[in-house]
């Protein structure tokens, strides 16, 4: 059951530029958050900017009553979030969301983050991990400084095969390169999870469609609300009868959806948050 | 301390309502805060079926505003009256439904249904939604069209008939008076202001719809001098709505006239808003020497009018 209240900042860690990581107690997301899920947070209580953002979950920890969010700070919302001074107020309204799906059986996940929206797979990887699972991430970026948690990801474990598009940290170009190449000569059974750009999650859910593979994907589309009244969220899924597509909240009823059922922006239409405007 | 007020013949326990289109059904806040502590829940906008609503972006933020244009997805009278009404009606707080309609027929139609539906405490006729492209702001921008949808909704029920006005027009008055003839029992004032934001990198509207209804602290001041226009014109009580995040907020409206408030988009932002206001209120009565929320309601003091202490003093 999510709770709303107020949470304080106990820890913040400059990770260079504009990327922090910052922790907040926070009982009730801390002890039942699962990977894929998110807060919606907005520092103190002034009017400007009026909307809490959604942050998806980086890592919660039930025995220190606190979770962690992986935060690029790029607009209003997340400037005024990592400004919060040690002990400073958020609002906070978690935990939110349908979380991921672990793999059935002995198939092996392969996690694609692109930028910021890697926040989740630290928390999915240290799942999988724990259950045993096979895990890879492949983590992209525009350039090396785009790729803060490489360390941190690598330390907690996880195997993590960078990509940058400027060639200045692992592969050289977009992400699903590497991606393929390890479909291509890797032992499967595979399994899918990503969370990024649109353009990369839907290029993501074309591979997945092509080798016939599931695959996961986590959307970012401005949120209002965080528990499907505001209907401003809404993304395009197509059902499973008539094949006829839905709106449906990513609020309440993902972020996290089969790729397959995803309608992928063509005409106009967008499910991103970071444009248009790019204020987060 | 009395917070309880009558609006229409409804019982409200306390002057505050939820704001239609910001609060779903109701039921998605159940775990979040205690719904019985509400005057009361208007619905989301519902028309006889199921709607799809408008493209994607839907909302935009703007300085303390947010501009949306939902476009009234919503799962139609049948399916509410059905699947939420009975669950909503455990709740000790008086219901009342957004009635939509492409024709003056759909919103009779509509109407019919609330009527036969136990639980309802009333209706407000949603003639001012600013975006979809048949009903909604074409029966609200014209003064004969609000007559003939509210006198036909009339003609079907019993339940009080609340139409929501756009601020949208030239002199409000002018559709405040149409509704109260047209067999009006209160007024909700108002609703969304049209807006365009525009994403200068595209040169492309930021909303999927392309304008949007703005609403938020951003409208607060317009919101307060419409409701107190038509208050000033009718009989009938207005409840007041725009920008409402604090009881200062509420206040405002109260003292020029409404006899209650809706609150919208600060549910977004603070869920548990009701509980601030309702605290704030009942200090400010403390404050003021007050028993009775009802003893603030129209105490707007204004220059140049009777009551008005300056004028009175000058010789």
């Amino acid at each position: 059951m999510p709770a709303n209240r107020t949470s304080s900042l106990v820890g913040r860690e400059g990770l260079g530029g504009p990327y922090f990581l910052l922790t907040f107690l926070h009982t009730e997301t801390a002890r039942e958050a699962r990977p894929g899920q998110f807060v919606m947070i907005k520092a103190g209580a002034s009017a400007e900017p009026p909307l809490r953002r959604p942050f998806s979950i980086l890592e919660a920890s039930p025995e220190r009553e606190t979770f962690t969010l992986f935060v690029k700070a790029i607009g209003p919302g997340s400037r005024a979030l990592v400004s919060l001074p040690q002990g400073g107020v958020a609002q906070c309204l978690g935990p939110l969301g349908r979380p991921f799906t672990s793999p059935t059986g002995d198939s092996e996940a392969l996690l694609v983050g692109g930028g910021y929206g890697v926040a989740p797979f630290s928390f999915l990887g240290a799942e999988l991990a724990r259950q045993g699972s096979r895990a890879r991430l492949f983590y992209g970026g525009r350039t090396a400084a785009e790729l803060p948690l490489l360390a941190r990801l690598r330390q907690q474990g996880l195997e993590v095969v960078p990509a940058t598009e400027d060639g200045s940290l692992g592969s050289a170009g977009r992400v699903t390169v590497p991606l393929e190449a390890h479909l291509d000569t890797a032992a499967g059974p595979h399994r899918l999870y990503a969370c990024g750009p649109e353009a990369m999650m839907h290029a993501v859910a074309r591979i997945a469609a092509a080798r016939g593979l599931a695959a996961q994907v986590s959307l970012d589309p401005w949120m209002g609300c965080g528990v499907g009244t505001c209907l401003g969220c809404v993304v395009r899924i197509q059902g499973s009868g008539d094949g006829r597509w839905k709106y449906r909240c990513a609020c309440t009823e993902g972020p996290v959806f089969d790729a397959a059922r995803v309608v992928w922006p063509g005409e106009g239409e967008s499910h991103a948050r970071r444009a248009p405007g790019g204020r987060l | 301390m009395k917070l309880a007020v009558e609006v229409a013949g409804i019982r409200l326990k306390n002057p505050l309502l939820a704001a239609s289109g910001t609060f779903g059904y109701g039921v998605e806040y159940e775990g979040l805060l205690d719904l019985s502590e509400l005057g009361g829940i208007v619905s989301k906008g519902l028309y006889l079926e199921p709607r799809d609503g408008a493209p994607t972006p839907r909302i935009a933020e703007t300085p303390t505003g947010l501009l949306n244009a939902i476009g009234l997805q919503g799962i139609g009278i049948h399916a509410f009256v059905k699947d939420v009404l009975p669950r909503l009606r455990q709740h000790d707080t008086a219901l009342l439904v957004n009635v939509c309609g492409d024709t003056v027929e759909e919103y009779a139609e509509v109407s019919r249904i609330c009527d036969g539906a136990p639980g309802i405490a009333g209706l407000e006729i949603n003639i001012s939604c600013p975006n979809v492209k048949q009903g909604g702001m074409a029966f609200g921008g014209d003064p004969r069209m609000t007559h003939a949808v509210v006198a036909a909704v009339r003609g079907v029920t019993r339940l009080p008939v609340i139409p929501k006005l756009s601020p949208n027009v030239g002199d409000i008055t002018v559709f405040a008076r149409a509704a109260e003839e047209a067999g009006a029992d209160a007024l909700s004032c108002i609703n969304t202001l049209l807006g365009l934001a525009i994403d200068v990198e595209t040169r492309r509207p930021r909303l999927g719809f392309g304008t949007g209804g703005l609403s938020g602290p951003a409208i607060r001041p317009i919101a307060v001098r419409m409701a107190w226009q038509a208050a000033r014109a009718v009989k009938i009580p207005v409840i007041g709505i725009g920008g409402i995040a604090s009881a200062e907020d509420a206040l405002e409206f109260l003292v020029a006239g409404c006899r209650a408030v809706q609150i919208g988009t600060a549910n977004f932002v603070e869920p548990k808003v009701y509980e601030q206001v309702l605290s704030g209120l009942r200090a400010y009565l403390e404050r003021h020497g007050k028993s009775d929320i009802a003893e603030v309601v129209g105490t707007l003091e204004y220059p140049g009018e009777a009551g008005e202490s300056e004028t009175g003093a000058t010789p």
